[in-house]
């Protein structure tokens, strides 16, 4: 039995969970002789072989007080005074299929009541803590344990090697080739010779670009071979290392690494938000060969590093789409905050990610208990844990900061113009005094009064008063007063987070895109119409509009956790459009549901109860977003009324407006204080119905001036906005006008501005760090202590994790990229080995532990490990000098020594036959045929399906993806693309470094059958016919150059020809012009397995 | 050409033997269908495990060991073959097999906090919701199963219901992957892949795992019939009953053509194998397209059940004129064909009628769609019994008919439309054939229904017990993976004898 090491915070809580029962606790003589007479001799009897001195399982003493209070990984054993909630009790009724105590045979009835009876009275126990005496052993074996095993060869520090002296001789130059050779010299090996450079021409293709080679680069190739034979292979390298399809291939092995995936899978499938952007993110990283330091630091912590990386082609903030790697793998919808375990199953799934990726350590064992075989604990699981847990798990921004400045400036510029333009329209009709004459008004009023602070209001009630007008008017007065006053009072109970009167957002409060950057605008901005002939939308109320100047700019504002805001509740005046809304997120909740969309232009008050904490639940947060920078949008089929099941989310209008703020305990939300009168009300009463129309004209007149010298007063937007939203102001602009011409400028610079690029990150402003519950054996009922973030003890002394103020991801990543740290570049130098050279120098590239391979050359992977951070961590560097070495060159020659003394190839003694991975396969019939299309990055291309579930967004892509890579292929967790499938793409579940490569009859039937595979023959059989081959020999060696990289031999020639003819249309005259003859042929190929191996 | 079939044959005895049965299943992915003796006198047997293409060598070795002590501890199997009639969406326990009369007496009464559970769609102010079906007690053993069965309570002395099902969270995905992985996180092989895995299969021109379905992909996704860690090979074929039956089984070309292309490879790729430094995954991958070239014919073959005579076709209800219907007859028919040909695990799922997310999943409209999803499937199950008794082959096939989840007793509020929610707290699965008690019930759930009282039984206890009954321990079946044995059942499971002849 492996012990804990928590004990003692478990010792603090068992307490705090005893201490309202003390009143029962009261110790009598009567109470200690029950015990004595009935409850020690039983415990003897049945309980204390197991649980007492000698023996503590389940890590549960029971020969004193302290022990059974403390109790044993289950939690307290006894509460006394309730026998009900008592374990022991439990455990001894044999209620619980899993607790049956003594496990063997059940006590009897009356010694069960006895125990009930004596917890019921209190448990009074008078024998002597031995806590002391259990606790030190506990921890004692997990110190001894986890000290024993940091001797492990993998976490030894990096220290520098030198490599064997060099000698005569091609393999005596680059020192990996003569460590590769003093292995060979221990084992009694020779290595195989020098490969033939057409074989070494396809090997190295594949390798570096996942393509096969193209027949002019062989050709230049072979040239280069004939005129300086020691440069041309290195220049076919830089070649293909400077190929942009260098990073498509690396970037899918990384994928591979991360369980790449662009759905979360589970019930619904939904998209996950900006996916495409991380896998061209990571197809640029590998092209621009970025450091590898670099790369994990953008990954771990991207969205915290001082400096992000900003692409300036692309104007992109690269940094900030790196953390999306925490997004990766499955994502299970809803919340622990009803069914408790949703956030923990994350929570463990990331955890497996990341240690396999980075360190090649399985952490996720521990979250039941301490590792088994490593020195990982389970308090380590949950530290790491609470590092994970502590930002927020949402939508970024990842356009370079600026992107869309100037643009912005001018359409504010703009903005100011029109509405100089319109003043001068406007001021004009304020002028006229018969500009709202009475009939017009009395047109728009509704029969019955409408609401006070409706503007109609006190028209309703001056316009159709046939009596004493300064009386009615009087009673309005006195009316308004008194409301305005009873909601001023009203309004008191409210603390005012936020008014708006200037552009500042409650501390704590995080905002995100430009949509909120320059969405503030005072009372009356114009929005102006995108659109048809208005030139206004409406007049906006002061506060924050995303759309104020495009509804192309994202948007949103992050509530901090809701419990620390003040108030039991918290009211946003909100109003929202086009699948902007708000949305709910239980302890980061991965694929919440709780997402409303907002559809009223008005804004209204929304309240946002604190919620109660259940099921582990710490922190409840509200994210009020644009659906571009919503986590979850699109949510599951069904959940945003309107939106098309077959769209994405992508380049969507979409706006939010927010212009009030307020924390508050009761359920009531603040009242309109009818502002919008005052101007009305001021000066003597009109004694006549001409003259409160009047006074109603001038009301609008002054608002109008006002507004015109850009004076405006509190409520004169609610008066401006109805004039305007009534036709009572003029709202076209004149053709050819000034007017018109800013209209149309605004319009065109705004039609400019990009869509937002946004992807699912992290986002730690703000962000107090959280401690994550323990689940005692990893049960996620059974709550242990809270752990602060932390990284694994293993590397206490390498990191300062725990003293971040924040979750700690930033100093994690920075220990992670210390020059001589143990795993991280051994791990990424090894998963490299294994990418270029087909096995890892350690097997298991995964599995650096206990239950991984050894190193086959510990020495070479340390100095190769060395080399790469000595020379900055650059994988391009790594692998020109993986490839260029002698052992990569070796042919696939095994002699009988080789095969006998080493048959698993462990000492590289030649370069072994490969299988094409998946995309390979599809990617070379792709590039053979001539369909290939080789354009970079882009959303990802629906694979084709026989049946669509629109429900679930399975749809069916066209049959050859466009001639577009598999890289680019949408990767659904629900139903991945089924011809990588039958070539082991891996579990889009699982986190994979080396993939299996099975051979079932299943792929001889894909090769043979499907529809995918038909129509590349038929494409390439169509290409064939544009090209002047004069004779089938002709055609034929071309075919192999494209298929294999080499020329026929004359058997093949004879083998391959003849077979053209055998394979042709009965009764075509001619062989050449027989499409069909040379589909037939290209299929052939396609099934070669010199096709679908290289070696 | 011309791989020795003789050869084949060979492996076939072996794999009679559990032992042998993985050895070989462990061959075959890197050797399409090795004959042993060719592969062991050249290497090791770890040797050549560490080195094959299959890429997890040193796992497959362990795998060889524990066999070992799997070969000591194994016992006789009961059961060659199961086949798994999935009710998904969640068939309603207390309609179907869980007689409540509760209910009916207090229809539309709150069900009260006492009765609100997390395995369960619950609230206080839910109210209980009779039984739109009457019960009765059927056959010589007076099985309860209600009028929504009437074929399958025709077959009632041959069921062993089990009443006391607990599962974890009342979610689809979750539930799914549960019953099919013992996960519900998933990640993990589906039984039908580790009974493959376990036992392999005896007809080498069929796979050891086949799901019936049509398309359909269930909630928690195809990972459901997927072999994760598992070599892919033990991945379900999928088998669909409309259109062709299974992908790329239909020559695209001529059977002359496809001749001709064959010979071209088998010549070009021999000489392949020569220069290649691992010739036998090549001559593996050369003898694939043999089988291939056979299962051609033998798979649509098998699948075409036009053959069959009138009166099994009508038995399984292919002359109905609901196309579901005829599909799921199709399907269960075919079932029956498979399992006299060898297939280990086939699955049939449901087909989905009215673009539900899933087809038992009636949250409204319960009578109108159970009793639909039951037209359409419960008289092919029926016929799947009665036909495997006929011949001889019920008492070595287990049919288990179970769906992820049961349905609340309660609803929101009763109507002629009402339906009921997800419920893992107490629901019902049955098996018969195989070497289970037909005509029992097993455990019980409260009076209304509600919660599993009596034997409560997890989806890993009917694992084991499945398992158990194919010959194998399920704490013994593992596979190394994520740095432990992994095994079906995780940590959990026991073999529930009450259940077992």
């Amino acid at each position: 039995m492996v012990r804990r090491a928590a004990v003692f915070a478990m010792v603090t809580t068992a307490v705090a969970v005893a201490t309202p029962s003390r009143l029962v606790l009261a110790e009598t003589p009567e109470k200690i002789a029950y015990f004595e007479s009935k409850v020690r001799p039983l415990l003897l009897a049945q309980c204390i072989e197991c649980h007492g001195e000698k023996q503590q399982k389940g890590g549960l003493r029971l020969d004193s007080r302290a022990a059974w209070l403390k109790g044993g990984e289950l939690g307290p054993a006894i509460v006394p005074g309730k026998p009900d909630e008592s374990l022991l009790i439990k455990a001894v009724r044999y209620q619980d299929k899993d607790l049956k105590m003594p496990p063997k045979k059940a006590l009897l009835p009356k010694e069960v009541e006895i125990l009930v009876e004596w917890v019921r009275q209190g448990a009074v126990d008078p024998r002597k803590d031995s806590v002391g005496a259990v606790a030190s052993p506990i921890n004692a074996e997990w110190e001894a344990a986890f000290q024993k095993r940091l001797d492990w060869w993998s976490l030894k520090p990096l220290k520098p090697i030198e490599a064997p002296k060099p000698f005569e001789g091609p393999w005596g130059l680059e020192p990996i080739d003569r460590f590769i050779m003093a292995g060979f010299d221990a084992a009694k090996l020779r290595p195989a010779p020098q490969t033939e450079p057409e074989v070494l021409l396809r090997r190295l293709s594949f390798v570096l670009t996942g393509l096969p080679p193209t027949p002019a680069m062989r050709e230049r190739f072979l040239l280069n071979l004939q005129r300086a034979e020691s440069k041309s292979y290195e220049g076919l390298v830089d070649e293909l290392l400077a190929s942009p399809h260098f990073g498509e291939r690396f970037a899918r092995h990384w994928m591979d690494v991360v369980r790449y995936t662009d759905t979360y899978g589970y019930e619904w499938d939904n998209p996950a938000k900006g996916s495409h952007e991380y896998r061209d993110y990571l197809i640029r990283a590998f092209n621009g060969d970025l450091p590898y330091d670099h790369f994990v630091r953008e990954q771990l912590a991207g969205d915290l590093l001082a400096k992000p990386r900003i692409n300036t082609e692309f104007g992109i903030n690269e940094s900030l789409i790196g953390p999306m790697f925490y997004h990766m793998g499955e994502h299970r919808h809803g919340s622990s905050l009803v069914f408790n375990g949703v956030h923990q199953d994350m929570v463990n799934n990331k955890i497996e990610a990341f240690s396999r990726a980075f360190l090649a350590t399985t952490v996720a064992c521990s979250r039941c208990h301490d590792h088994k075989l490593e020195a990982v604990s389970q308090r380590d699981y949950y530290a790491l844990g609470a590092v994970f847990m502590t930002p927020r798990w949402t939508s970024r921004v990842v356009d370079a900061p600026g992107k869309n400045d100037a643009a912005i400036q001018r359409l504010i510029t703009l903005r100011t113009e029109i509405r100089q333009e319109m003043a001068k329209v406007w001021r004009l009709v304020a002028k006229n005094p018969d500009a709202w004459p009475a009939s017009n008004l009395l047109k728009l009023l509704p029969p019955k009064a409408p609401a006070i602070e409706d503007i109609r209001y006190p028209l309703v009630r001056l316009m159709s008063e046939k009596g004493d007008i300064a009386a009615a008017w009087n009673t309005l007065i006195k009316e308004w007063r008194s409301t305005r006053a009873e909601r001023q009072k009203h309004n008191q109970v409210f603390t005012l987070l936020a008014d708006f009167s200037r552009p500042t957002m409650p501390v704590e409060w995080v905002t995100e895109g430009d949509g909120i950057r320059f969405g503030h605008v005072e009372d009356g901005t114009p929005l102006i119409a995108l659109e048809g002939d208005t030139a206004f939308a409406r007049l906006l109320p002061r506060g924050y509009h995303t759309h104020a100047l495009s509804s192309k700019l994202p948007g949103a504002l992050r509530m901090p956790p809701d419990h620390t805001v003040p108030g039991k509740r918290v009211s946003l005046k909100l109003a929202g459009g086009q699948f902007g809304g708000y949305l709910e997120m239980h302890e980061n909740a991965f694929q919440g549901e709780e997402v409303s969309f907002l559809t009223n232009v008005q804004p209204q008050w929304r309240t946002f109860a604190d919620k109660g904490r259940s099921n582990g639940i710490t922190r409840i947060t509200y994210d009020f977003a644009t659906s571009s920078l919503n986590p979850n949008f699109p949510p599951r089929t069904g959940l945003a009324a309107g939106l098309p099941n077959n769209d994405f989310g992508f380049d969507k209008r979409s706006w939010i407006s927010i212009t009030g703020i307020v924390s508050h305990d009761g359920a009531a939300t603040p009242l309109d204080t009818l502002d919008a009168f005052e101007s009305l009300y001021e000066g003597a009463a009109p004694k006549t119905v001409e003259e409160s129309h009047q006074r109603i004209h001038s009301w609008f007149t002054q608002a109008v001036f006002r507004w015109c010298d850009g004076k405006s007063r509190l409520g004169d937007q609610q008066v401006l906005d109805w004039l305007l939203t009534n036709k009572l102001l003029p709202n076209t602009a004149a053709p050819e006008s000034g007017l018109a011409k800013l209209l149309a400028e605004y319009r065109r610079i705004e039609q400019g501005i990009a869509f937002p690029r946004t992807v699912n990150s992290m986002d730690e402003r703000e962000t107090a760090k959280a401690a994550y519950t323990l689940n005692i054996r990893g049960n996620v009922d059974a709550a242990g202590e809270m752990v602060q973030p932390d990284f694994l003890r293993m590397f206490a002394s390498r990191n300062e994790v725990a003293k971040s103020t924040g979750s700690g991801r930033l100093e994690l990543a920075n220990s992670l990229v210390q020059a001589d740290h143990p795993l991280t570049a051994r791990v990424y130098v090894n998963r490299i080995w294994h990418w270029v050279m087909g096995s890892g120098l350690v097997a298991t590239p995964d599995d650096f532990g206990r239950l991984g391979e050894r190193p086959t050359h510990p020495e070479l992977l340390d100095y190769l490990a060395g080399e790469f951070v000595r020379e900055g961590w650059s994988t391009k560097k790594l692998i020109r000098r993986l490839v260029l070495t002698q052992t990569f060159r070796q042919a696939g020659t095994v002699t009988d020594d080789g095969r006998t003394r080493d048959p698993g190839n462990r000492f590289r003694h030649h370069y072994p036959t490969r299988r094409l991975e998946a995309e390979a396969i599809r990617d070379s019939m792709l590039a053979v045929s001539g369909r290939l299309d080789s354009q970079l990055y882009g959303r990802p291309i629906f694979p084709p399906r026989v049946a669509e579930d629109p429900a679930k967004r399975l749809f069916a892509g066209p049959l050859d993806g466009r001639g577009r890579r598999s890289v680019y292929l949408q990767m659904s967790i629900m139903e991945p693309p089924k011809f990588l499938v039958g070539f082991n793409l891996p579990d889009l579940r699982l986190p994979t470094g080396r993939r299996d490569e099975t051979n079932v009859p299943a792929q001889a039937l894909m090769l043979l059958n499907d529809p995918f595979v038909i129509a590349m023959a038929r494409h390439w059989g169509q290409q064939l016919m544009k090209s002047s081959h004069a004779t089938p020999e002709d055609r034929v060696r071309a075919m192999f150059v494209a298929a294999f990289a080499r020329s026929p031999s004359d058997t093949e020639l004879n083998r391959w020809s003849s077979a053209a003819r055998d394979l042709a249309s009965p009764g075509h005259a001619d062989l050449m012009k027989d499409e069909t003859a040379w589909a037939n042929l290209g299929h052939a190929f396609f099934n070669a397995k010199e096709f679908l191996y290289y070696r | 050409m011309g791989q020795p079939w003789p050869c084949l044959l060979q492996c076939e005895r072996v794999s009679v033997l559990p032992i042998m049965g993985r050895l070989t299943n462990v061959n075959r992915d890197t050797q399409a269908w090795p004959c042993p003796g060719r592969i062991v006198p050249t290497f090791s047997r770890r040797g050549f495990l560490q080195r094959s293409s299959l890429g997890f060598g040193w796992l497959a070795f362990n795998g060889l060991f524990a066999n070992q002590t799997i070969a000591a501890s194994h016992h006789v199997a009961k059961a060659k073959s199961i086949v798994f009639c999935f009710m998904d969406g969640g068939p309603s326990h207390v309609d179907t097999f869980d007689y409540k009369p509760m209910l009916k007496k207090h229809e539309g009464q709150k069900i009260g906090e006492s009765a609100v559970s997390k395995r369960s769609q619950s609230a206080p102010n839910r109210v209980w919701l009779g039984s739109p079906w009457e019960f009765k007690q059927r056959g010589h053993s007076g099985l309860w199963v209600s009028d929504l069965f009437p074929k399958l309570g025709k077959v009632a002395d041959e069921l062993c219901v089990v009443r006391s099902m607990v599962g974890e969270l009342p979610l689809h995905g979750q539930s799914n992957l549960l019953l099919h992985t013992g996960r519900s996180l998933g990640q993990a092989p589906s039984f039908g892949s580790w009974v493959s895995y376990g036992l392999g299969t005896v007809n080498h021109n069929l796979p050891g795992y086949v799901v019936l379905n049509n398309d359909w992909v269930p909630n928690g996704g195809l990972e459901n019939f997927g072999s994760s860690y598992l070599p892919a090979s033990h991945q379900a074929t999928m088998m669909r009953a409309k259109g062709v039956p299974v992908d790329n089984i239909a020559p695209k070309d001529t059977a002359a053509i496809q001749r001709r292309k064959l010979a071209l490879l088998a010549e070009q790729d021999a000489a392949f194998a020569t220069v290649a430094s691992d010739a036998k995954a090549i001559e593996g991958a050369i003898a694939n397209y043999e089988t291939a070239f056979r299962m051609q014919t033998e798979v649509p073959e098998l699948a075409d059940i036009r053959r069959e005579p009138e009166a099994i076709r009508n038995l399984y209800g292919l002359d109905s004129k609901d196309e579901h219907q005829r599909y799921y007859a199709t399907q269960a028919l075919r079932a029956r064909r498979m399992v006299e040909a060898g297939v280990r695990f086939i699955e049939i799922t449901c087909p989905s009628f009215d673009g539900n997310n899933s087809p038992w999943d009636q949250h409204g409209m319960l009578k109108v769609n159970h009793e639909k999803n039951a037209r359409v499937t419960e008289q092919s199950v029926a016929a799947l019994i009665i036909d495997l008794k006929q011949r001889g082959l019920l008492d070595q096939t287990i049919v288990l008919w179970a769906g992820e989840m049961g349905r609340t007793p309660h609803t929101p509020a009763v109507s002629a439309n009402c339906g009921r929610d997800h419920h893992v707290n107490g629901f019902t699965l049955c098996m018969a054939g195989g070497g289970f008690k037909g005509g029992m019930a097993y455990g019980e759930t409260d009076e209304f229904g509600n919660a599993a009282v009596v034997n409560p039984l997890t989806v890993h206890d009917i694992h084991a017990t499945l398992l158990h009954q194919l010959g194998i321990d399920h704490t013994k079946l593992t596979f190394r993976h994520g740095g432990r044995d992994q095994r079906l059942t995780d940590v959990h499971g026991e073999v529930i004898r009450a259940l077992l002849v």
